[in-house]
């Protein structure tokens, strides 16, 4: 019995030995430099994987000894937002990370894992960002994330393919573009780049959105789904599954085959924000090149308008420190800077809500559009952004089923509303 | 040496301890926490209500709830039934040991020590309705009518996951190849010398002798079947039209949408469900081997 209790004692001393070595391994990091980690899907083959990484070794360099911003690489978008999810709903935040707003995400305003911004934002570092945004990024007078990325998101299409079936316009409405769908086929040219995977059915989504702001106009999402509208942009939105308008692989396709065809030259209509600028440019220049952006051709009441909103949020982990709290405001205020977030748009072609003036110099496509974005008659949030993530993956696969023949659009709206009701 | 009975039960309490504590942590705790929640309605972030059986309810209700379930009885088949089969034919082939079986061994694993995400991607290119191998192939043919869109087809996407995830034996292949060489030589001399063939060699002592591995080999099998996810969340995320979803991509849904309560439903199923048919798997087929076993 002696020999059992020692060898208890025995253990017990060196559990507590090792406990303790580890805490004063803890202490002697948090005494010293401040480490910040950053989960992103801003690396890899994003286009602003480059112009990120510069942004981070600046201010690391800046910082050396004081605040360390380490990226933790998450290529997948999809993956990264699940991941996200699943830690926020577990209470725990990130040191630094990105977000989609939306009304899913923003339910994590209701808990006190997020920073609140409110009073740093109240003053002049509020200045820099363009109007309105503070506004969409605050919920019951609290901002818990920091604007930054905006989106706007035209349809792209190759003016090349478009001048090898003899378009020479971009259709202006639903019959021209029959015609012009017609035309394409006739030369051997896929109209339109369609996707009904993925996490949202992306380029599907966009095209159902333009056609219901079309139709609903700038305050389509606040109609219910039952609205007649939205099963005719469904309708529009099958017809671009019909009669070779796309390619075969769509329903089921995710965005690499959506983007994929519309890089290789294969399509000629694609729908995409101004993020892909840069992925385009050095994947298929001769594409970019040929590349020109216009308004959905008119299915309703409403046309000229875009899809266009809050795209990605800084967010960051509430904590008690005052001192990580200023090391994480720090970083946020260096990467709201408007030099640092012209070279980010500059180099990755992406658009920002941070008041600041591309070089005359910048990508011609990404001066386009600036331009569709100010010519706009208005801007409207795409689909995704207007409803809940079960909502949105709900899209896609009653797309299949639509594409496939199995729903009528009435049918694919149905879903979408039953799914909304649950 | 005589051992106290007192000392002997504080030898196995601090034993067992560490284990049961880390059973009950990462096991029973989780396990409860499942059930728990599944009756609630909660997103992990607002307060949660008790809400019964409802969130039950709405899933099996619900139609993508309902292909899931199906669909996981379907991959539950094809593993316990249709893999482990090809599994033991390959092993008792290989178990004779052919020319080249070392080889043919080492082919049949490798799949296994490979990620499935790699795998999932080869597949993936393989299916491609515009790019892909198997199409291209087929137009090669002057079979352009076979060709397909492989996964994005309501006929064709679960079968294309269940054949690459089928022919991947390797695994039990290994397990019953181990169980069918550890059988004396000396009972295939004696049938060969009463003038038993191969096949008859095979039927009457092989199989009779591997039969509580192979139960095993199926009850674990179905279990995979149950649990059945990367694949499918790889190649067609459960689509088109939800007609490869299978419960724990349900889940994964529900949980990315912070729909804590059903997905933890989903979860409740999944764990109710296992217990049934493995339940039934030992009760039928392992109660027969062992009183077969019992009568030897």
């Amino acid at each position: 019995m002696r020999r059992v209790i020692s060898t208890l004692i025995v253990l017990v001393l060196a559990l507590v030995m090792t406990t303790s070595l580890m805490a004063t391994g803890g202490s002697e990091m948090a005494e010293g430099e401040i480490t910040l980690d950053f989960p992103t899907f801003w690396v890899g083959q994003d286009s602003k994987s480059g112009p990120i990484a510069s942004l981070l070794e600046t201010f690391n360099a800046m910082h050396e000894g004081e605040i360390r911003v380490l990226i933790e690489p998450n290529p997948s978008t999809d993956g990264y937002r699940d991941k996200l999810n699943t830690q926020l709903a577990s209470g725990r935040a990130p040191d630094l990370f990105v977000f989609a707003p939306d009304p899913t995400t923003f339910q994590y305003y209701e808990t006190d894992i997020l920073m609140d911004f409110t009073d740093d934002l109240a003053g002049s570092w509020g200045d820099v960002f363009s109007g309105g945004q503070i506004a969409g990024a605050t919920r019951n007078g609290r901002t818990k994330s920091v604007p930054y990325e905006v989106s706007i998101i035209p349809i792209w299409y190759n003016s090349d393919l478009f001048d090898q079936a003899g378009i020479d316009s971009f259709p202006v409405d639903l019959a021209e573009f029959q015609v012009a769908a017609t035309a394409l086929k006739d030369a051997g040219i896929v109209p339109t780049s369609q996707m009904t995977g993925g996490s949202n059915a992306w380029t599907s989504m966009l095209w159902f959105s333009h056609a219901a702001a079309s139709l609903g106009g700038p305050g389509v999402w606040d109609l219910p789904l039952s609205d007649p509208i939205f099963t005719q942009a469904a309708e529009v939105l099958r017809s671009m599954y019909l009669d070779g308008n796309t390619t075969r692989d769509a329903v089921g396709g995710d965005a690499g085959v959506s983007g994929g065809h519309y890089m290789a030259g294969d399509t000629a209509m694609f729908i995409n924000g101004p993020w892909y600028i840069g992925r385009i440019r050095g994947d298929a220049p001769e594409v970019h090149a040929a590349t020109m952006l216009a308004s959905i051709p008119q299915v309703g009441e409403y046309s000229g308008h875009q899809l266009g909103g809050p795209l990605s949020n800084l967010g960051a982990a509430n904590t008690t420190s005052a001192a990580r709290r200023d090391a994480v405001v720090t970083w946020m205020q260096f990467m709201t800077e408007p030099a640092n977030v012209r070279m980010m748009s500059e180099s990755s072609g992406a658009l920002f809500g941070i008041k600041y003036e591309l070089g005359a110099d910048a990508d011609p496509l990404q001066q386009e559009f600036v331009r569709v974005a100010s010519e706009a008659s208005f801007l409207v949030d795409h689909f995704a952004s207007a409803y809940t993530v079960d909502v949105v993956a709900e899209f896609g696969q009653a797309l299949a089923e639509m594409a496939l023949g199995e729903f009528t659009p009435q049918e694919f709206i149905q879903a979408l509303i039953d799914k909304d009701n649950e | 040496m005589i051992v106290r009975s007192g000392q002997r039960w504080l030898w196995l309490v601090l034993f067992l301890a560490p284990a049961m504590v880390l059973f009950t942590m990462y096991f029973v705790y989780p396990l409860g926490f499942v059930f728990v929640t599944s009756t609630l309605e909660w997103n992990g972030v607002s307060a949660a209500k008790f809400v019964g059986l409802q969130n039950y309810i709405d899933n099996f209700g619900s139609r993508s709830f309902q292909f899931s379930i199906r669909n996981n009885f379907i991959w539950l088949g094809s593993l316990a039934v249709v893999q482990i089969a090809l599994a033991a034919l390959v092993a008792m082939i290989l178990a004779r040991q052919p020319r080249g079986w070392r080889f043919l061994r080492t082919v049949y694993f490798l799949p296994n020590v490979i990620s499935q995400v790699a795998i999932a991607m080869m597949w993936a290119a393989l299916y491609n309705a515009e790019y892909g191998a198997i199409n291209q192939f087929l137009e090669l043919l002057g079979l352009e009518h076979l060709t397909h869109n492989w996964l994005g087809e309501i006929g064709t996407a679960l079968p294309s996951i269940l054949i690459q995830q089928v022919f991947y034996i390797g695994y039990f292949m290994i397990i019953i190849m181990a169980s069918t060489m550890s059988i004396p030589e000396s009972y295939y001399q004696a049938a060969q010398i009463d003038g038993a063939n191969v096949l008859q060699q095979e039927l009457y002592i092989t199989l009779p002798m591997i039969r509580s591995i192979l139960v095993t080999s199926m009850t674990l099998a179905a279990a995979y079947g149950l649990r059945h996810f990367e694949a499918t969340f790889l190649l067609t995320d459960g689509g088109p039209a939800h007609r490869t979803s299978v419960l724990g991509i349900q889940l994964y849904k529900m949980t990315s949408a912070l729909d804590y309560g059903h997905a933890n439903a989903v979860g409740g199923t999944l764990v109710v469900l296992g217990l049934i048919v493995i339940t039934l798997i030992r009760s039928t087929l392992g109660r027969r081997v062992a009183a077969d076993e019992a009568k030897q």
